[in-house]
């Protein structure tokens, strides 16, 4: 009975030296992994999404291979509503191996950019990335951090200046209505912008068109003019109103944004 | 009753002994967690508090290693290593919670799931119990025979 009790116990043993080790190699080869982010590339596609790809890098300098590694980025707006969802898996790093996965994340416009706040004001997106693999075999590990994601409003600073009247002819006069924005949005912005003139009466005096081709980071000034007729109730109408604009882009449509005057 | 019999010199050298192979036992066993905890230093690293926990298990498991080897010969040799078996299957019981490690790494929130491990873990330490068991009822057995001869040659 003593060798089988004793054999029981020697095995007991070397499976705790290997369990020992099985664990010190596997901190030992955490402690050799590497994560980073590089620079978002942003794009715009044509049915209303923009695109960035997340190049993250993935250097497993540890003796452990990393396995069904999952990434999933959640957006979400400022009310905690889950604005766009992501996720990237990369089935195995080996050992020693160096790579570069692109984390591809696509936030609709159309439902985004149809709260005013995001369109005019800059903010924060509230994002978090969380990643699920399984390290040296055995061992489900996940990394989870929670980050704002600074949003840059297209139409930041949204502006229609003091009017300026002149009379063309007799019938008719015209407005002259300078706009301003800067596009502080990651994308190009290109599109066009109507503008309903609409006295107090609700009546539209006038309609102007303008066409926009707006670089990220940049000023847009521009003017718009409006033709109005000079009938018995244009005096009155002009005293007081307000502008419906409408604003149309590949990524989004919005308006009217009202905006009175006078 | 056999040890009764042993001359006082037997009994000083005898002690002595377990003296030495205690001190022995204890020693090497601090020197191989030293190593496995050089090992381990990036867990330690990650997660504050668990050397300071784990040296206090280490010192509570050698002075049971220790009294264990002193008493050796004896049934108490058996209680001590039942006590030491049980003191391990607590600790892991008590540590590991839901085996689910939550710390942070560099900005991060990491989690890793050690049920695995912590599974494994309570298997070897019910090895472990049941081996200690199994030496107290082999030793329970020896001295019942050694007994029953020692009757048999006085009948």
């Amino acid at each position: 009975m003593n060798v089988p009790i004793r054999m029981l116990g020697i095995a007991t043993v070397i499976l705790w030296v290997f369990l020992a080790a099985y664990i010190a190699v596997a901190a030992n080869s955490f402690k050799d992994l590497n994560f980073g982010a590089g620079e978002p590339v942003f794009s715009a596609s044509t049915n209303g999404e923009l695109l960035f790809a997340m190049p993250l890098y993935i250097d497993n300098r540890g003796v452990c291979s990393l396995k069904d590694l999952n990434i999933i980025t959640v957006f979400s707006d400022a009310e905690g509503a889950e604005i766009s969802i992501a996720s990237t898996t990369v089935p195995l790093v080996l050992h020693g191996q160096n790579t570069t996965v692109f984390h591809n994340v696509s936030l609709n416009m159309k439902d985004l950019l149809n709260k005013e706040e995001y369109l005019f004001d800059d903010g924060d997106l509230a994002a978090s990335i969380t990643a699920g693999l399984t390290f040296a075999e055995l061992l489900p590990v996940e990394i989870s951090k929670n980050f704002t994601y600074p949003w840059g409003a297209p139409f930041y600073g949204f502006t229609l200046e003091q009017a300026s009247f002149r009379l063309i002819n007799a019938t008719h006069g015209s407005i002259n209505v300078p706009v301003s924005f800067e596009n502080h949005a990651a994308f190009n912005i290109t599109g066009n912008m109507r503008i309903e003139l609409c006295g107090s009466d609700d009546s539209v005096l006038g309609v102007a068109q303008a066409v926009f081709d707006v670089p990220q980071q940049s000023v847009y000034a521009g003017d718009l003019k409006f033709i109005v007729p000079l009938d018995s109730a244009s005096p009155t109408a002009l005293r007081g109103g307000y502008f419906n604009v409408y604003f149309s882009t590949s990524l989004f449509e919005y308006g009217p944004l009202v905006i009175p005057y006078g | 009753m056999v040890e009764e019999k042993k001359k006082p010199q037997n009994k000083v050298k005898d002690i002595a002994f377990k003296v030495v192979r205690a001190s022995v036992t204890a020693i090497l066993m601090y020197v191989l967690y030293l190593l496995v905890a050089a090992l381990l230093a990036p867990v330690f690293e990650l997660v504050p508090g668990l050397a300071e926990t784990i040296e206090a298990f280490i010192v509570v498991y050698i002075v049971l290693m220790i009294l264990g080897d002193l008493t050796r010969g004896t049934i108490f040799q058996h209680f001590f290593n039942v006590a030491r078996a049980l003191f391990l299957i607590a600790y892991l019981l008590v540590s590991m919670g839901e085996g689910v490690v939550s710390m942070s790494y560099e900005n991060f929130n990491l989690t890793i799931n050690l049920t695995m491990f912590y599974a494994f873990a309570v298997v070897l330490s019910l090895l472990g119990l049941a081996t200690t068991i199994m030496k107290a009822i082999s030793y329970l057995n020896e001295r019942a025979e050694i007994a029953s001869g020692f009757h048999q040659t006085l009948g």
